[in-house]
């Protein structure tokens, strides 16, 4: 790790002020900024310390949303008992994730930012070209090993999987990231690569998340995360989904329908043309199955990530179906 | 049959050999107290790091290392501009060409990942930022990344790999029943928990070396070539190895580059290898692939097996993963063909990694069996019974002792065999497929010398002293056992000292040789010194057992007595005292009477006198047969291994909680290697993309179901002085075949290229 | 020396002061600085779980962990679970009865882990017991034996 100086913020303004001054950089769980900074891709001249603040760690469940302050942990997140009965795909995605260590120290704005696993990315003196690191450098991750990489989203500067779980589970509930001065849906908040990878959020100069608010559905009452992988255990997802569901009062048909993806897209991915398919008809296996094909469309391959496109809707037909019997609406 | 049920210990008769006394060094490993290299507190450390190269082949042109010079606390940077002054040291059976200059920082890159330079610094954290500060220059040359790459070719033929006997050809083409396949395995690496890495430290030309080991006079040899010193010079320290797998046996290029920079800077230097560097430091296990053809009549019986292999290696060395190892010994066949190529690429050298060779080659042997089965219509255990091997079929030596049949017959018996449906996808619940397999595994008995010393205290403790080493196989518990069970004392009255090449000489700890050679020699010199105290006992003017007109004495419950029981009774204390001795000290070994001292050197710090399995009037091995099922969904593709049951033969077992342990631990790695474990390389630059252990998988304790472990084995004083064979190799052989083989029968899918991931199963 | 700060850690109950750049990890304070050898090195980035201590009673990875970021918290490593007296935790016992290690090294990081996935709740099962645990590997495949190990001592503590 690069030498950097440490700044422990007594308060939100005088962390936004610190992180302003060239390289500054916030250090919530340190979880990301250690990890990248032993890799060599981030390099802090400061480190302004905000895991002492007091006030964003709280968790604030009532019957129209859940409001999360930045700094609360995965682990305790994940373990929330209203979280776990009003939301339980963020529940889940926060359990599925990481190890307890690691849930126990990352927060929940650190864990929106985390960066990708492209091992290209990851090897900055091996690989000095990456558009994300050094943009218009050139991807190395194309032509290469990509067993990991996106299939949805990607673009021809770059084609790496944004690794995280709950911002799929937030994107599939219509969350939004609360900067303080604004709030942002996590759909928006997140950025595709298109010609600038290294652009991954909107998050302004000096911005901070303080925290991320989930409104409360009959959707997200009655969802899940499924998360599938090659260990049974920590490790990043293959292909995961979120998915909610909320029927009418015939019992049958689909009054709300959310679907998202992770694993296999440049950002969390809102599966939008697999809802729509949906609502308004029963649950079939095979309505569900041929409206889940719908999240591929316009997937592209890089060579060792080919099976995602396969994988990924047969992971959310999988998780509908779940949640369709859970309400007992399969047909 | 022997179930190795769990129970209490704190019997008396865990102290003995074959009981179940818990783990010697269990205290200090639990507390933290247990001391690994890096931990060493030496006063005035430098710390260096490795600067690895980024291509795969061609020269380094410069190296400008100015910028890192003036980096805060750096004290030195090392390049292959630095001539170290090194001389070559011996391969490990002892050959070392003459004069031949050591450049463990060479010019030439071979393998991308090399190490080039080296930086030291007043701390790591300086050194590590130092480094990204050299402005390297390479003149890149042409590569080949891999044994897939289209340029790496058919390699080359390696003559003492074709084993062939009867008319294989023929046999098969005659054969009414065929099968031929090909399988694959990818590189894999030993991922020890500890990484590598030493702390090194010179008083005048004595050298000290704190360095995980699993052979420390072998290692200690190395380097007093290195550094043109007398071997007495160098002290190499491991007491405790943060594991091993093979990976520890030698002393390697940056082991040289840490002691060459102490000595230049005058001051210890702690040398840690990062976990992305272990996996291009030093080779894992080499790429391989293999073709198989059995041939057999109708009802089964083989009648022909062709066996052709190939293993990538290194541009630099020739590391052969011998395919066809497990092939030639593990059935009955007249017929007989088996051939090894290397193929030469731009990667570190390959080298030993739990069961070298016999791994992949019963990969290989243990599917095919299962394809004959599958297209024969039978039963897979039903056809390796009807080809029990009699006999050694390539030595044509009977074996010592080979309980594989009762492995398979004990092994299917606990696993539920018989209730197997035959058909693939016959046993599935909801999206979940269920598959049962088996994979027979074998490793053969590898005997060396070894030397002991056993230290009898006046406060009656007694000491067990060997260099031998422990890396969690058990060598501390199983030698306190067998000076308890000579001298008829707990085993908390024993002390163990090891892993130092200043005490006595020891085999490596690798190719499940060490229990059978260590055991051998305490065994020599506990009896020996045994013998010393009752000749003592009974001839000292002083000792009051001198008048019992006995000519022999008993040890047990802690006292020496007359053997009728009659008489005085002593504690060992008692005995020390009464004779006036505060120590006794016997020393003894396995090599042969006479041997001269140079033999003696030879035997500890080299390969020359170790015996293969068939050098003696008998063929010796361990053997195995693995029971999985498996799990496999449907849609996703994901393998679970749900249940395991394996049998093993390996002779008397010292310990059966410690070699249940060991089994398991083979076995974990096994269900790794077939489900998750592979080297990603890029064909582009030959650069490892997944040298982190986020991106090169094993098992989590969540992967791993109930193991159960039976020993079918019987003692095999052919094999060993006291009746055991290897345990820790052959646990993860023939695992993955099992696993592969349940696979296809969930699935009626069979995938030959390791590991079994779910994109091959979607 | 760069740049140094001053911190006083309070580790196992006892204040330690030490001079440390601020890029320093609590995992090289503990090994580097001040002799406390028992947690391990197996990754330093977040993967093994070798180094895995308690900060305020959570297990943490001290490898992602900066020691300036711990002043003020309680630190435990595996030198502070133990009786005063030297009475093994029920967990360091269990561990040596299951057998539910080999070579040691990630043994510290699997016990402190145990510890805490006890106190949280979540020893309940095997099955919860081995999920819980998966952030620490063990290459040794002492896995059966660890989740054997949790489950005694869980009972025990109970």
């Amino acid at each position: 790790m690069r030498d950097f100086s440490y700044f422990r913020a007594s308060s939100v303004d005088e962390a936004r002020n610190a992180v302003l001054q060239a390289g500054g950089a916030l250090l919530a769980g340190g979880t990301t900024l250690l990890d990248l900074a032993k890799c060599g891709v981030a390099e802090p001249a400061t480190v302004v310390d905000i895991t002492h603040l007091s006030g964003l760690g709280e968790i604030n469940v009532d019957a129209s949303s859940a409001v999360i302050g930045a700094l609360a942990r995965m682990g305790d997140v994940a373990d929330h008992t209203q979280i776990r009965a009003a939301f339980p795909a963020v529940a889940e995605s926060l359990s599925l994730a990481a190890s307890a260590q690691l849930r126990n120290m990352a927060t929940i704005g650190g864990n929106l930012l985390q960066r990708t696993r492209c091992p290209y990315f990851r090897d900055p003196a091996t690989f000095p070209a990456c558009n994300k690191r050094n943009p218009g450098s050139g991807c190395p991750a194309i032509g290469g090993v990509t067993r990991n990489h996106a299939v949805l989203g990607t673009s021809d500067a770059c084609i790496a999987t944004y690794p995280g779980d709950l911002a799929v589970a937030l994107v599939a509930f219509d969350a939004f990231v609360d900067l303080g001065s604004r709030k942002v849906s996590v759909d928006d908040f997140f950025l595709l690569p298109g010609d600038t990878p290294d652009r991954e959020t909107v998050l302004g100069r000096g911005e901070m998340i303080v925290g991320i608010g989930i409104p409360a559905s009959a959707a997200a009452r009655n969802s899940t995360y499924l998360k599938v992988r090659d260990r049974q255990s920590y490790e990043f997802a293959a292909a995961s989904a979120a998915v909610g569901v909320e029927l009418e009062a015939d019992g049958k048909t689909v009054r709300d329908i959310r679907v998202a993806l992770g694993g296999v897209a440049t950002k969390p991915w809102r599966a939008r043309a697999v809802e729509q398919a949906l609502i308004g008809k029963a649950l079939d296996v095979e309505t569900v199955e041929r409206a889940s094909g719908l999240a591929m469309e316009g997937a592209v391959s890089h060579g060792g990530n080919r099976y995602k496109i396969e994988l990924a809707p047969r992971v959310v037909a999988r998780a509908i179906l779940k949640m369709a019997q859970n309400v007992g609406g399969l047909a | 049959m022997t179930i190795m049920e769990t129970r209490k210990h704190g019997d008396a008769s865990d102290g003995m050999i074959g009981g179940r006394q818990t783990r010697f060094e269990g205290q200090l490993k639990v507390t933290g107290a247990a001391t690994y290299a890096l931990e060493y507190p030496v006063e005035g450390l430098a710390h260096a790091v490795l600067v690895q190269s980024t291509i795969p082949a061609g020269q380094v042109v410069s190296i400008d290392t100015s910028k890192a010079l003036e980096a805060p606390g750096v004290l030195l940077v090392l390049t292959p501009e630095d001539d170290l002054g090194l001389t070559t040291a011996s391969d490990w059976h002892g050959n070392r060409p003459e004069n031949q200059p050591y450049h463990p920082l060479p010019r030439e890159v071979r393998f991308n990942g090399e190490s080039i330079a080296t930086v030291i610094a007043e701390t790591r954290e300086q050194a590590v930022e130092a480094a990204k500060l050299l402005d390297i220059v390479y003149a890149e040359a042409p590569s080949v990344a891999s044994l897939d790459d289209p340029n790496a070719g058919e390699g080359k033929a390696v003559d003492m790999l074709n084993v062939a006997w009867g008319d294989a050809e023929a046999a098969l083409a005659a054969a009414p029943v065929m099968i031929e396949a090909e399988y694959s395995t990818p590189r894999e690496y030993h991922v020890a928990m500890e990484p590598h890495g030493l702390t090194v430290k010179w008083d005048g030309d004595q050298l000290t070396v704190w360095e995980p080991s699993q052979w420390s006079h072998g290692m200690a040899r190395s380097y007093a070539e290195w550094f043109a010193i007398p071997y007495e010079n160098v002290r190499l320290i491991s007491p405790f190895i943060g594991g091993g797998f093979g990976s520890k046996g030698a002393a390697l290029a940056y082991s040289a580059v840490a002691a060459f920079a102490a000595r230049k800077l005058g001051r210890p230097v702690k040398l840690a290898v990062t976990r992305p560097q272990n996996f291009t430091s030093y080779g894992g296990r080499a790429a391989t692939r293999q073709t198989i053809r059995l041939g057999a009549t109708e009802d089964g019986v083989l009648q022909a097996i062709v066996h052709r292999g190939a293993s990538e290696t290194s541009t630099y060395a020739d590391w052969p993963e011998q395919t066809g190892a497990a092939t030639s010994i593990l059935y009955k066949v007249e017929n007989f063909s088996s051939q090894h190529r290397i193929v030469p690429v731009n990667t570190v050298t390959p080298g030993a990694l739990r069961g070298p060779g016999k791994n992949p080659s019963a990969y290989g042997i243990e599917c095919a069996m299962d394809e004959l089965a599958w297209k024969l219509g039978m039963d897979p255990l039903d056809l390796r019974l009807k080809n029990y091997a009699d006999r050694d079929y390539q030595s044509g030596k009977p074996w010592s002792t080979r309980r594989l049949r009762e492995a398979l017959m004990e092994g299917a018996e606990a696993f539920g065999w018989s209730k197997r449906s035959h058909q693939p996808r016959s046993m599935r619940e909801g999206r979940t497929l269920i598959g049962w397999g088996i994979g027979c595994g074998t490793f053969p008995v590898i005997q060396a010398p070894s030397e002991a010393m056993i230290r009898i205290l006046g406060n009656g403790r007694v000491e067990v002293v060997s260099g031998a080493i422990d890396m969690g196989q058990g060598t501390y518990t199983i030698l306190a056992q067998t000076a308890a069970d000579v001298f008829g004392v707990p085993v908390s009255q024993v002390d163990v000292k090891l892993g130092d090449s200043r005490l006595p000489g020891s085999a490596i700890a690798g190719g499940s040789m060490l229990a059978g050679s260590i055991l051998g020699a305490v065994h020599k010199a506990a009896t020996a010194a045994r013998d010393e105290l009752i000749g003592l006992a009974l001839s000292d003017a002083n000792s009051p057992l001198r008048d019992t007109g006995a000519n022999t004495l008993t040890f047990g419950d802690g006292r020496i007595s007359v053997s009728r029981g009659e008489g005085p009774s002593l504690t060992l204390p008692e005995l020390m005292a009464a004779l006036g001795r505060d120590e006794l000290e016997i020393r003894r070994n396995t090599l042969p009477d006479g041997a001269t001292a140079q033999e003696h050197h030879q035997a500890w710090t080299t390969m020359a006198k170790v015996r293969g399995p068939t050098m003696g009037d008998y063929s010796m091995h361990s053997w195995c047969a693995h029971f999985a099922e498996v799990r496999v969904d449907e849609d996703f593709g994901t393998v679970r291994v749900s249940r395991m049951v394996s049998a093993f033969d390996c002779g008397r077992l010292y310990n059966p909680r410690l070699v249940e342990s060991q089994w398991r631990g083979g076995i974990i790695m096994g269900i790794g290697q077939a489900l998750l474990e592979e080297g990603l390389v890029d064909q582009r630059n030959g650069r490892m993309m997944n040298s982190n252990v986020g991106d090169y998988l094993v098992p989590t304790n969540s992967d791993i179901p109930d193991i159960q472990v039976i020993s079918v084995g019987v003692p095999d004083f052919n094999a060993s002085a006291l009746g055991g064979k290897g345990v820790g190799e052959v646990g993860i052989v023939g695992v993955a075949p099992a696993i592969a083989n349940a696979v296809f029968h969930a699935t009626g899918k069979r995938v030959r290229d390791l590991p079994i991931t779910l994109e091959k199963l979607i | 020396m760069t740049r140094t700060i001053h911190l006083s850690l309070d580790i196992n109950g006892r204040r330690h002061e030490l001079d440390v750049e601020p890029r320093v990890t609590l995992l090289d304070a503990l090994r580097e600085e001040l002799a406390l050898t028992g947690t391990k090195k197996g990754c330093d980035q977040g993967q093994c779980g070798a180094c895995t201590c308690h900060v305020d009673g959570k297990r943490v990875l001290s490898c992602l962990t900066l020691a300036a970021q711990v002043e003020g918290r309680q630190i435990t490593t595996i030198e502070g679970i133990a009786a005063e007296n030297g009475d093994l935790h029920p967990v360091q016992a269990a561990f040596i009865e299951n057998d539910a290690f080999q070579c040691g090294y990630c043994t510290p990081g699997q016990i402190m882990s145990a510890v805490a996935c006890i106190r949280e709740g979540h020893a309940g099962s095997d099955e919860e017991i081995r999920e819980y645990m998966s952030g620490n590997l063990c290459r040794c495949g002492a896995y059966n034996s660890i989740v054997a190990a949790v489950r005694e001592a869980a009972e025990a503590v109970r």
